[in-house]
């Protein structure tokens, strides 16, 4: 037990001399918290049209203006948010939940059938440019919020499936799981007691990007018409909204753009900062 | 060096046969009877009918099916319902537009990425690399199409140096198509060029760590030569993926671009049809564009094997 | 004439201090041995005369390569006197080599940096000077690349680069030290003759005093980054006057005290019949596949109660392969493996798990060896899986501190992670893991190979003792001659998948029958008798 808390308290150290790893995890914390509270409360009703006071410019009482229906942008970034980070969330929980099982399966029986098709299927899911499987999918079963997820959640599951099959087919090779098996071990119990934990923190920081890049692609396909469907506010419809206001009201395409931005490199730089702090080598140059 | 050809051409022939199965059930079994998805819920009966005969739906899928495949083979891919023309001719000048957008963005993303790249790894730990660190960490977060609504703002809103959107159409002559294409190619192509920077940058450092790098220190090359004759060309070789993948990403990427643009290519083309549920025109586009990815592939696959003797002797 | 002149060297990496006070010096034709153990300093010793030292680091003191103060000179000066007065080559062979360039163009290109003369006539130069190093260009053309070379012609041609220009000084930090004892001989003898042809000066890193014995004219001992002693081999070997060099000289010479108690009568402990083991090879042709390799082919042996049994051989000859099949680890083409008289394995069907808890393993690695996010209690605790009615509680942790006290760590240690142990005492962990379940055999697979030679010693009288206390067999495998001999009572030689000579330990080793076994003999450094 006192190892285990030696190592925590020493990757807390490491985590507090990171600060590209802090700026990550403030506003990945922001974002979060912003969608959580906008449950609760948001400035002005995201929803609620006012067309006397439409295109304002930032103010004290509107902090980021107000779109073309006079709705006040600031909630419906928040309320965005929600959107955002729960189709990511969902998006690239499938990719683990299918992906990690099947490239675990996969390494464990090399060569098998189950291999071949999941490394297959991998290529012929990597030959849809993301955004088209997507379009796709969108197209046969309407847009729609779901929709989105289903189309961004299938196309992780090959990243996972590859990256844990990859990592696992080399862990097989090592010796501490050649003594699993001189001990009797089957390749199912070595898969959950000795291969994932060891893929934990790659999964984590592949994760994290992941997520990052289901926002990307939320944004995108919301921008297109094909993500959630209105009055439900989300960044990537503000922003296509914006476009038409673009010389008259820029900060309609500002703001949105901004919280895209940030939440992404918030999540980029959490990611990198976990790597970085999981790598041992890092580690002991820092110590 | 043949047989790895052969291996990496059967395998570009198998992912495409699956992938015209995967796209042929999703637009012709899924929406079950495509000719009253394509019509509306409260279309004409009798004219329904007649679209189902047009569309051959009334035979087998297997037969259905294959004279799809082989209608492509010759260039076929049916007449669009709602234009009333041959597919094949809305794509082909659609084409014209996507593909020399695609291009142009991959020539800038590499132009721009391999000197950030090499610069950043080189002068390791120097504010130059801390640049490009920075700067590139910034454009993978940047939306694309934000990017582009930011560069038309600046450029076509408040500087008038190029048009905010549209295409003049390569009759206009060859400058004014390119200039047209030029902002939307630099939305396109910077947040890539980021990604590929980044790649540079750790391939070469993974590489200027490897023990034949000291070996050329040994014999007495300097720390640039060293660079430039052996590290450079080891750590392109993973970098040629990414070059591969970028294609798939920026043709994806164009699709949403060319709509904050009004350009008029294979991405408008495509979002008409979805709303208009010109399912024939869908699927085509997409079959296409996943043809050209697969094609891709398989070119990259072998510049693998041109860059990596390894590859050359060993197939995999 | 001096070549290279090292005065009060001093090397600080970051703020860790590294190296202390190292005086060396070397003549021209002069060969300087420098010995230690892992962490010594030696190799950063060899990277403070290339000035090619890690970047966070500072040295002091005065280095003279060929009477040029290195300290004084500019980047640009130190480039062109690297490769041209003095030439480097390292360890492994795999990765010094640049993959996508041919080797003819590697050696060409020392000639043409320091711009000695044209393109074409570099060419004609590498050519010759592969034959200088026993490449012929006929056979092995300049055109090839590394990956198509083995291990001993990858270091054949580093040696060519490195000589190219006729260096004066010639440094080789463990250059045989990955190769097998053949390909280690011949590499010794191809640096000693061309140190004598060239009357250049050669220093020798090694970790191994029987290397070193046989091939330099002065030694440096090093330990913990200073030179403990230092003067000419003979004398360093007759008058040992530094304890660590003694120290080091008797554990490189170890044998531990056994009386072995072997049981020839009844089933033996393990017995292989006839096994064969075959991997598929990649296709070369389109039409046709290709024939399976034969890795192991129709290898019998048995092993008794209480035996310990030796099975070397260099690399690719199949030893792992069949260590592997004798664990079950991989299915057998032919033949059958048993475990005190039971069928364990055999073609065709799987291995019979009852039997498994027979035989235990111990790896060549001890970093690889165990999962990192284990504490030491459920790492040796892991074999306990393959007992029915495995003991619990009370009973489990008594068998766990038992198998640590007996590989001589404590009950304490148990709580503890891998990572915070030594590479000696992880050995210790791996056997104690072997040992939990008490296995009639331990397969022990190069288990004392990457081990420095101290901790080795102490490795090896660990394992005689619990083999006579506990009347275990072992299947000692490794590649290392010495090693074998001073541990086991019988030997297998193998070669090319087959058991080309077998018999008691001592027999084999001083009156050899096989020609290949009389070849490894041959080649295998030995420390020189040197009368006290």
């Amino acid at each position: 037990m006192s190892v285990a808390s030696r190592q925590d308290t020493g990757f807390v150290r490491a985590a507090l001399g990171h600060p590209a790893f802090l700026a990550g995890l403030a506003l990945t914390a922001l974002f979060v918290l912003a969608a959580l509270i906008s449950f609760l409360w948001t400035p002005f009703d995201p929803e609620k049209m006012q067309i006397a006071a439409k295109l304002q410019s930032p103010s004290a009482e509107h902090w980021f203006g107000t779109d073309h229906f006079g709705r006040d942008v600031f909630s419906m970034l928040m309320v965005g948010a929600r959107v955002s980070i729960a189709v990511a969330f969902v998006a690239v929980g499938i990719g683990i939940g299918f992906g990690v099982p099947l490239g675990l399966y996969a390494a464990a029986n090399r060569h098998g059938l189950i291999d071949e098709i999941v490394m297959r299927g991998n290529d012929l899911i990597f030959a849809f440019p993301s955004l088209l499987l997507a379009i796709l999918i969108t197209a046969v079963f309407g847009p729609g919020a779901v929709n989105a997820i289903i189309a961004i959640g299938i196309f992780n599951i090959p990243v996972f499936a590859r990256l844990s099959r990859g990592a696992a087919l080399s862990l097989w090779t090592r010796e501490f799981i050649l003594a699993a098996r001189v001990a009797g071990k089957g390749s199912t119990r070595i898969s959950v007691e000795h291969i994932l934990p060891n893929l934990m923190n790659l999964l984590i920081v592949q994760g994290t990007i992941q997520f990052s890049l289901a926002v990307l692609a939320e944004a995108g396909l919301a921008y297109v018409g094909l993500g959630a469907q209105p009055p439900t506010p989300s960044w990537g419809r503000m922003l296509a909204e914006a476009q038409t206001f673009i010389s008259l009201a820029p900060h309609m395409a500002l703001f949105p753009g901004l919280a895209i931005v940030l939440t992404v490199l918030g999540l980029n730089l959490l990611g990198d900062g976990l790597r970085d702090l999981h790598d041992p080598r890092l580690r002991r140059s820092r110590a | 060096m043949i047989l790895y050809f052969l291996r990496r051409l059967t395998a570009l022939l198998l992912t495409m046969f699956a992938a015209s199965i995967v796209v042929f059930l999703v637009t012709e079994i899924i929406p079950g009877d495509p000719a009253s998805f394509m019509m509306g819920i409260n279309a004409d009966p009798q004219a329904v009918a007649a679209l189902r005969t047009e569309l051959g739906l009334d035979q087998p899928v297997a037969t259905r099916y294959l004279a799809w495949l082989l209608g492509m083979l010759q260039g076929d891919f049916g007449q669009s319902y709602t234009y009333k023309v041959p597919v094949s001719e809305l794509v082909g000048d659609r084409i014209m537009v996507s593909l020399p957008l695609t291009l142009y963005a991959l020539a800038l993303s590499t132009l721009i990425a391999f000197p950030a790249g090499v610069i950043s790894a080189a002068r390791r730990n120097t504010t130059a690399d801390f640049a490009v660190i920075g700067a590139t960490q910034l454009g993978v977060a940047i939306p694309n199409f934000w990017f582009a609504m930011l560069l038309v703002l600046a450029f076509a809103v408040n500087l008038h140096w190029f048009s905010a959107g549209g295409f003049p159409g390569w009759d206009a002559g060859f400058l004014e198509g390119m200039k047209a294409l030029t902002l939307p190619a630099v939305a396109l192509a910077l947040p890539q060029a980021s990604i590929l920077a980044r790649v540079m940058r750790s391939s070469l450092l993974d590489t200027l760590d490897e023990d034949f790098v000291r070996t050329a220190r040994a014999k007495g090359l300097t720390r640039s030569q060293t660079l430039w004759r052996h590290a450079l060309r080891n750590a392109l070789i993973p970098v040629l993926t990414i070059v591969g993948l970028q294609f798939s990403f920026l043709l994806a990427g164009g699709i949403i671009i060319e709509n904050v643009f009004y350009l008029p290519g294979l991405g408008r083309l495509v979002f008409q049809a979805i709303t208009q549920r010109d399912l024939i025109v869908v699927r085509s586009v997409i079959i296409l564009l996943v043809f050209a990815v697969v094609a891709v592939t398989f070119l990259v696959d072998m510049a693998y094997a041109a860059a990596d003797p390894r590859l050359r002797r060993r197939p995999r | 004439m001096t070549v290279l002149s090292v005065r009060d060297l001093a090397l600080t990496i970051g703020d860790t201090p590294i190296l202390h006070d190292i005086d060396l010096e070397v003549k021209a034709g002069e060969i300087l041995g420098i010995v230690g153990e892992s962490g010594s300093g030696k190799s950063l010793t060899a990277l403070s005369i290339m000035q090619l030292l890690p970047r966070a680091s500072r040295w002091t003191g005065g280095i003279e390569v060929a009477g040029n103060d290195v300290g004084k000179m500019s980047e640009k000066a130190l480039c062109s006197m690297r490769g041209r007065d003095v030439a480097m080559i390292f360890q492994e062979p795999m990765t010094a080599l640049n993959p996508v360039h041919t080797i003819g163009h590697q050696i060409a290109e020392t000639i043409l940096i320091h711009g000695e003369c044209s393109r074409r006539q570099a060419g004609e130069r590498a050519a010759a000077l592969m034959n200088r190093v026993g490449l012929d260009p006929e056979r092995i053309s300049p055109n090839r690349y590394p990956h198509e070379l083995s291990g001993g012609q990858r270091q054949r041609v580093a040696i060519a680069m490195a000589i190219a220009l006729r260096p004066k000084l010639l440094i080789a930090d463990e250059p045989t030290t990955a190769l097998d004892v053949t390909t280690q001989a011949q590499i010794l003898d191809l640096l000693r003759s061309l140190v004598r042809q060239d009357r250049m000066g050669l220093v020798f890193i090694t970790h191994d005093l029987a290397v070193i014995s046989n091939l330099a004219d002065r030694i440096a001992v090093m330990r913990e980054g200073r030179v403990v002693e230092a003067g000419a081999t003979d004398e360093v070997f007759r008058e040992m006057r530094h304890p660590y060099t003694r120290a080091l000289f008797s554990a490189s010479a170890h044998v531990p005290d056994r009386s072995p108690v072997i049981k020839r009568q009844g089933e033996p402990v393990l017995a292989v019949r006839d096994v064969v083991r075959e991997y598929p090879r990649p296709r070369r042709s389109l039409f046709q596949a290709a024939n399976p390799f034969r890795a192991v082919d129709g290898v019998s042996l048995d092993i008794r109660y209480g035996e310990n049994v030796g099975l070397v051989g260099e690399s690719g000859c199949g030893k792992s392969t069949l260590a592997r099949a004798i664990l079950a680890l991989d299915r057998l083409q032919q033949g059958e493996i048993l475990i005190n008289g039971q069928t364990f394995s055999e073609a065709g069907s799987g291995p019979d798990m009852k039997q498994r808890a027979g035989v235990q393993v111990v790896f060549q690695d001890p970093y690889a060896s165990f999962n990192p996010r284990h504490p030491v209690r459920r790492l040796i605790a892991e074999p306990l899986y393959l007992i029915e009615n495995a003991p619990e509680g009370a009973e489990r942790e008594a068998r766990i501190v038992r198998a640590l006290e007996e590989v001589g760590l404590e009950a304490s240690d148990a709580d503890k992670y891998i990572h915070e142990f030594s590479g000696g005492q992880r050995q210790r962990i791996a056997i104690a893991r072997a040992l939990i379940i008490e296995p009639s055999l331990i397969v022990l697979d190069e288990a004392v190979s990457a081990l420095d030679v101290s901790i080795r010693a102490q490795i090896l009288d660990l394992l005689a003792g619990l083999s006579e206390r506990l009347g275990i067999s072992y299947l000692f495998i490794s590649h290392d001659l010495s090693v074998v001999r001073s541990i086991t009572d019988r030997v297998l030689v193998m070669r090319e998948g087959r058991i080309v000579e077998e018999g008691p330990t001592e027999e084999v080793f001083l009156a050899p029958r096989h020609a290949y076994t009389k070849m490894l003999i041959a080649a295998t450094p030995t420390l020189r008798e040197r009368s006290a």
